[in-house]
């Protein structure tokens, strides 16, 4: 079997496995939300009906009705059967109304308008953390014990114990009232300019994105920067680095192709894990610049009661999660040969 | 080499790493932080009393002999809140953290010394709780449930578990196999005395370190969910603190800032306390990374 | 199979050649006041326990102590084309040049000393791209070719893999291959068939011999087998403590011992022929190295230390034409091991 039919084959498996499993995991949470919904002590869904009834004076039948249409649960129905709906719905595509922030509007539409400003900031953030961390963690492993190492190491540690959202706020505090640049930390971009893709909305659009990106990325780097230097030092001590300097090759390639390629592998497995808690964090870091992402959405929708929007929004963020989880474990299998090929 | 009995164990884990955490700055630094916060906790109250009045002639005064960190946007002593706002972030870390490494704990164990379908079902639960993104998930059950103190730590500890608990039943896996668990199944020792005397002691290093690190990611939700207005205020503690800041605009003016930097100020010295210890603890415990 | 070499010359000079390890426990004295000769064309074997020191010093003869070790003191001279190079001596980018084209190491087989994330092929290339830039890819790969059927290796199957899909000796011959691309005249093997089971090492023997009569390298053998010694060396140095103890031709060393050490090695060797001989494993431990016994090292073990032994470091003595010894007793020493 040639190397190539031979790599997509083991590759596919590698591939479908993880996907089964991501399905599998967003069935289980959506299983899991619609039980909460469902079986919380205070029902959303009755809480809702009472408030149509006794706000607007409709008949229980009305506001039955009108919960069926919004919340796409149907309350008379068995619950085994609603279970069922919910899924057939689900796959749809249709994940009801909102109730509170945008009546009526169906939520994929409100999710669609959010999610890609959160995905923009955190893919950008995320790259950016990484590739700063890793390069840092190198040289600090490279100049071990000297100037560089110590403080880097010593700054990394203290910004990765403060919580991120609140170095948001010190960045706010600090930068945005003291430089006056308080607006641009404000929003996904400047009210009343309309999106496009013109130069002038995405020279905009990046500025509002100045502030957040910081945030991040200042958060995060610095567990970058540890476990790469931690994994840049064990590679150092392998004998292949030894037997690559004896062999006379330049310095330049050991370090990319010997000690780079190599160091880097731990830190993916690391990136599955951290995947969720970014995310988790834009729910916080979005309200501190109020920036329009998923986590701002989520907020509105838990202070305004809109169950479905919540319920939604919580499902697409793990939803995200899982698909960055594959995409990251994806990548791993392309980076290391040894998941790649059997021996 | 396995450690028995409970007065070697309070020897080998409590004298000697006090006598090595000595040694090095960092760990003594956070020790004695952590010294000062939970002294702050307990004793701060009955020693500088919460000031409630509200006082609007006094608002946002900058620090001074009388208020060491100025007053808030109703003329209330910041320092003193920051002393009594200690307790409930401190009290919610603590219970999430224990309840974290006693399921964990459990958890991991079972799951690697019994192997078969128990193993499956818990690293399946174990799985999707890793997956699921944890404060999206608190913010959600907040909404729904009214939370309080002890449910809310009950709810972050809930969640917590599955990574130390990954990590416990790798370590138990390991150590299932060695010499000495062979000989005290020989011996017809049973399953909870094997786990409890031979295995535990030898986990009792990784399992404080990963409690005090659940202490720091329980704060962090917690002061989170309060600072987001997901939990109902119950005192001046300084997630609350950070939320009045921020909705009442105390970012703005020069004079009130020390009313959001306090909190923050204690919040980061407290994360720093921990995890310099737990660092140093790890050290302490793993003498390979030492020197 | 007397090998002498016809020419008595010296490629590699080492003089009072010193070499350090500072650990948190102190200081370890891997290597102490080193002399040897390797003549042109021999198969030197380097024989002692572990951490007798002798990794080290093969090491240190390319230059390659690992951290925390360092060169105290004593030199590495080479003489390759005529010239006498110092290696020590040289700026680091020369040292890089020097070593692999002149002077080369076989590692152990050891999974870890190829890179995981590189196939095969890239290793080899990169090692001789790295000191020829003109060369074409066809010429690297003829290269190659040659080398890997030299190793009884196919190149086809061989050069596409990762080097955790080869086995033990698959990869050792890989090393092997890699040491010789750049044509070196001296190549140093540590512990080339510690790793493998007996029948590959069968093989990985049977190579080296056939390197042996067709390129006619200088060949450097480090290990504690010594009946690998047995098989392949002409000379053999026997080290102890960080200091060679005896040195001298494959025979003498294996049937005329002098020195206490050698003579219990030679015993712990069991013998297929032998039947009733018994075995005698070395009673006591190696020194400690950071703080070693004063005199000679091996008195705490040597069934015939004297009170000098105790007090005074023995000096290199000759015992006959190119057999080295030191022990303050040899000659009054009688032991012998019979010949079979």
């Amino acid at each position: 079997m040639s190397i190539q039919r031979y790599l997509s084959k083991v590759y596919k498996n590698f591939v479908v496995r993880k996907v089964i499993r991501g399905i599998g995991i967003i069935f289980a949470t959506s299983t899991l939300t619609f039980f909460i919904i469902r079986l919380m002590p205070s029902n959303p869904i009755e809480i809702f009906i009472n408030q149509m009834m006794s706000a607007y004076g409709m008949s229980y039948q009305d506001a039955k009705a009108l919960a069926l249409a919004l919340f796409t649960i149907d309350l008379d129905k068995p619950l085994h059967e609603q279970y069922i709906e919910y899924l057939v719905n689900l796959l749809q595509g249709n994940i009801g109304r909102s109730i509170a922030i945008s009546p009526g509007t169906p939520v994929m539409e409100v999710v669609s308008t959010f999610l890609p400003w959160t995905l923009f900031s955190v893919s950008v953030s995320l790259l950016a953390s990484f590739a700063l961390g890793v390069t840092l963690g190198m040289i600090a492993a490279y100049r071990r014990g000297g100037f560089f190492d110590k403080v880097m190491s010593a700054v990394a540690a203290v910004t990765s114990a403060i919580p991120g959202y609140l170095i948001g706020i010190l960045i706010v505090v600090f930068i945005g009232v003291q430089f006056g640049l308080i607006n641009y930390m404000r929003g996904a971009y400047s009210a009343g300019l309309k999106p496009g893709f013109t130069p002038e909305f995405i020279a905009d659009v990046f500025l509002h994105l100045a502030a957040p990106f910081a945030t991040y990325v200042l958060s995060t780097f610095g567990g970058w920067m540890l476990s790469m230097k931690a994994s840049t030092l064990s590679v150092l001590g392998e004998d292949y680095v030894t037997v690559a300097r004896a062999k006379g090759l330049p310095e330049g390639r050991i370090r990319s192709q010997y000690v780079g390629r190599n160091a880097i592998l731990p830190l993916f497995t690391s990136l599955t894990i951290s995947l969720g808690f970014i995310f988790g964090g834009s729910v916080l870091i979005e309200n501190v610049f109020v920036y329009r992402g998923v986590g701002r959405l989520l907020w509105s929708s838990i202070n305004a009661r809109d169950y479905t929007v919540m319920q939604a929004v919580f499902l697409i963020i793990t939803v995200s999660v899982i698909v960055s989880n594959i995409i990251a474990d994806l990548l791993y299998g392309l980076i290391d040969p040894r998941i790649r090929v059997g021996g | 080499m396995p450690a028995r009995g409970l007065k070697r164990t309070v020897r080998t884990f409590v004298v000697e790493p006090l006598k090595i955490i000595a040694s090095s700055k960092a760990g003594l630094a956070g020790f004695i932080g952590l010294l000062l916060y939970i002294s702050m906790a307990v004793f701060g109250p009955l020693i500088v009393p919460l000031d409630t009045r509200p006082k609007p002639e006094k608002r946002y005064l900058p620090p001074s002999w009388e208020h060491p960190l100025g007053t808030d946007f109703e003329g209330k002593d910041i320092f003193s809140q920051i002393i009594n706002g200690a307790r409930d972030v401190l009290f919610v870390a603590f219970m999430a953290g224990t309840l974290t490494v006693l399921i964990a704990t459990l958890l991991g164990s079972i799951a690697g010394f019994k192997g078969g379908l128990w193993d499956s079902i818990i690293m399946a639960v174990d799985e999707v709780l890793l997956t699921i993104p944890q404060f999206p998930l608190l913010s959600v059950l907040a909404a729904l449930v009214r939370l309080n103190n002890f449910t809310l730590a009950a709810i972050i500890g809930v969640l917590s578990w599955p990574a130390l608990a990954r990590a416990i039943r790798s370590q138990v896996l390991s150590l299932k196999e060695r010499d000495f668990i062979e000989a005290a199944r020989a011996l017809d020792l049973g399953t909870r005395h094997i786990v409890t005397v031979e295995i535990l002691p030898n986990l009792m290093p990784y399992i404080v370190v990963s409690w005090i690190l659940s202490m720091t990611g329980a704060i962090y939700s917690q002061v989170g969910l309060v600072f987001l207005g997901f939990v109902p205020f119950t005192s001046h503690n300084w997630g609350v603190m950070i939320n009045m800041a921020w909705t009442w605009g105390a970012i703005y003016y020069k004079t009130s800032v020390w009313y959001i930097l306090s909190p923050i100020l204690a919040i980061t010295g407290f994360q720093l306390s921990a995890i310099l210890f737990a660092r140093s603890l790890e050290n302490v415990f793993n003498p390979r990374l030492r020197g | 199979m007397m090998a002498i070499a016809a020419q008595r010359e010296p490629v590699i000079i080492v003089r009072n050649l010193s070499v350090e390890y500072l650990t948190p426990r102190g200081v370890v004295k891997a290597v102490r006041n080193v002399n040897l000769e390797v003549f042109k064309g021999e198969t030197l074997f380097i024989v002692g326990e572990s951490g007798s020191g002798k990794s080290t010093l093969g090491f240190a003869l390319l230059n390659l102590v690992p951290q925390p070790g360092y060169v105290k003191e004593g030199e590495v001279i080479y003489r390759v084309d005529g010239k006498e190079v110092n290696l020590m001596k040289l700026p680091p980018d020369e040292q890089r040049e020097f070593r692999w084209k002149h002077v080369s190491m076989v590692f152990q087989a050891a999974l870890n000393s190829l890179n995981p994330v590189l196939r095969v092929w890239d290793q080899l290339y990169d090692t001789i791209k790295a000191h020829d830039r003109n060369i074409s890819r066809e010429e690297a790969y003829e290269k190659v070719r040659n080398l890997l059927s030299l190793v009884r290796l196919d190149a086809d199957r061989v050069l596409q893999a990762y080097p955790h899909q080869l086995s033990g000796g698959m990869r050792q011959r890989v090393m092997i291959a890699m040491a010789l691309l750049l044509d070196p005249q001296i190549v140093i093997l540590d512990e080339p068939t510690t790793a493998l089971d007996l029948l590959t090492q069968k093989n990985i023997i049977e190579v080296l011999k056939n390197i042996k009569s067709k390129l006619h390298t200088t060949m450097i053998f480090i290990t504690h087998d010594l009946s690998l010694a047995a098989e392949l060396a002409d000379r053999v140095a026997v080290m102890y403590a960080g200091k060679i103890v005896e040195l001298g031709d494959v025979y003498e060393i294996f049937y005329r011992p002098k020195h206490p050490y050698t003579y219990a090695l030679m015993k712990t060797v069991p013998k297929l022929t032998s039947v009733d001989e018994e075995l005698y494993p070395i009673p006591g431990s190696p020194p400690d190295m950071v703080n070693m016994p004063p005199g000679c090292k091996f008195h705490p073990r040597c069934p015939y230390s004297a009170a000098v032994c105790k007090q005074v470091e023995p000096p290199d003595e000759w015992v006959a034409s190119g057999h080295l010894v030191a022990c303050h007793l040899w000659k009054v020493l009688k032991h012998e091991v019979r010949a079979p």
